[in-house]
């Protein structure tokens, strides 16, 4: 995958390495890969999601190595050119400037959410709704909850995932997470 | 979306030849939850139990898929309604039969009509559970207590057809996006008690 680093252009490239500083960085809960994934393929570059995934995880990886070794912004460079050979010219120069800017400011940061195993919870969006008729039904009226979950996997790879509810699941759904929030209280 | 067709009602008094209300019954929930595509493998199922013609089963069970399934579409619900559909000439009792038996199901079948209808994947189990984490390879010692969910999510039955895909999603709240998930959901509460108001 990282020869398609490549394929994307830089102003992409630079898009993408200022995220995952900003989320190493928690000014930003995630990383919008599938967001951008989109632009760049409109711009008519042919790089899928997967290419795209296994590219922040690397570029992750690096940027969260340097950070720990407190590497300069020279010994990036030269660490760079001696491993990934392939990195191209105009890339390299977005991780040089990129870490210029930010990269010493990257918080070594004492923080319980380091250790980040499964995915965070990001935001929740909600609709209500009534199906009013169906190719089996003429007349349904039957009322249900959509749900629009945002999730930061471990990578801070930002993805959405949507379901519907009955009323009755609704109900025992946030049963559920009053119980979790009293539980909390107390623990 | 099927709708009722002249030979339809010709067709369903091959039922005459059932051997009993039980096979008729049987027939017509069979009937019902088949779909469309299924029809053909179940006509040949069927054809043996009632003595007729590879064709004439097919026929049957077309016809009784269409009555069913326009019953449950029109949301008919009374004997009246569902009598009236009949032509005047059909036999007497085994239209009697039909009402009854398409009476006692309705309301089972527009709950799974209700189901099997398309919709975006729906969530079938909820697991959770609250960990408090102790130390960590940055920090020696906290006490911060975190929420561990997990939702099973199934994809469109329709889309899966009879081996429907379940996917999990696993994830960690804090207390701060706790309250966030709980201030959502009480406000759709809220909405729920409002149209159910109306």
């Amino acid at each position: 995958a990282t020869e398609k680093i490549r394929l994307i252009p830089q102003d992409f490239f630079a898009e993408l390495c200022e995220q995952i500083i900003q989320h190493m960085n928690r000014k930003i809960p995630g990383i919008n890969t599938v967001d951008l994934c989109q632009r760049i393929q409109t711009s008519g570059v042919d790089i899928n999601i997967g290419d795209l995934a296994k590219i922040a995880n690397t570029l992750s990886f690096l940027f969260s190595t340097a950070a720990r070794n407190n590497l300069s912004t020279e010994e990036l460079v030269t660490t760079l050119g001696s491993g990934v050979s392939m990195l191209p010219k105009h890339a390299v120069q977005v991780i040089r400037h990129v870490w210029n800017e930010q990269g010493k400011a990257i918080a070594v940061s004492e923080d319980a959410r380091d250790m980040a195993t499964v995915g965070q919870f990001v935001d929740m969006k909600w609709k209500l709704g009534v199906a009013m008729s169906s190719d089996s039904c003429r007349s349904l009226k039957y009322p249900y909850v959509t749900v629009t979950l945002t999730v930061a996997d471990p990578s801070g790879q930002i993805t959405d995932k949507s379901f519907e509810m009955t009323v009755p699941q609704f109900k025992n759904f946030f049963r559920q997470f009053k119980e979790m929030a009293s539980v909390l209280e107390t623990v | 979306m099927a709708a009722l067709r002249d030979g339809d009602f010709a067709a369903l008094q091959i039922l005459l030849k059932a051997p009993s209300k039980d096979a008729v019954r049987q027939l017509c929930q069979e009937c019902f939850s088949s779909p469309p595509a299924a029809l053909g493998p179940l006509a040949q199922r069927a054809g043996p139990g009632l003595a007729v013609s590879a064709e004439e089963a097919e026929q049957l069970v077309s016809a009784l898929h269409n009555l069913t399934r326009h019953v449950v579409y029109r949301g008919l619900s009374r004997a009246e309604d569902i009598l009236c559909l009949f032509p005047e000439n059909f036999h007497q009792n085994l239209k009697n039969l039909l009402t009854k038996i398409i009476l006692d199901n309705i309301s089972a079948w527009r709950n799974e009509a209700q189901a099997s209808q398309i919709s975006l994947p729906r969530l079938v189990d909820m697991d959770w559970r609250v960990d408090i984490k102790t130390s960590s390879d940055s920090i020696v010692r906290m006490a911060v207590p975190t929420c561990l969910l997990q939702l099973k999510i199934q994809e469109d039955a329709a889309l899966c057809g009879n081996n429907p895909v379940v996917s999990a999603l696993t994830m960690e709240l804090s207390k701060e996006t706790l309250d966030t998930m709980l201030e959502g959901l009480g406000r759709i509460r809220d909405q729920l008690s409002a149209v159910a108001n109306k």
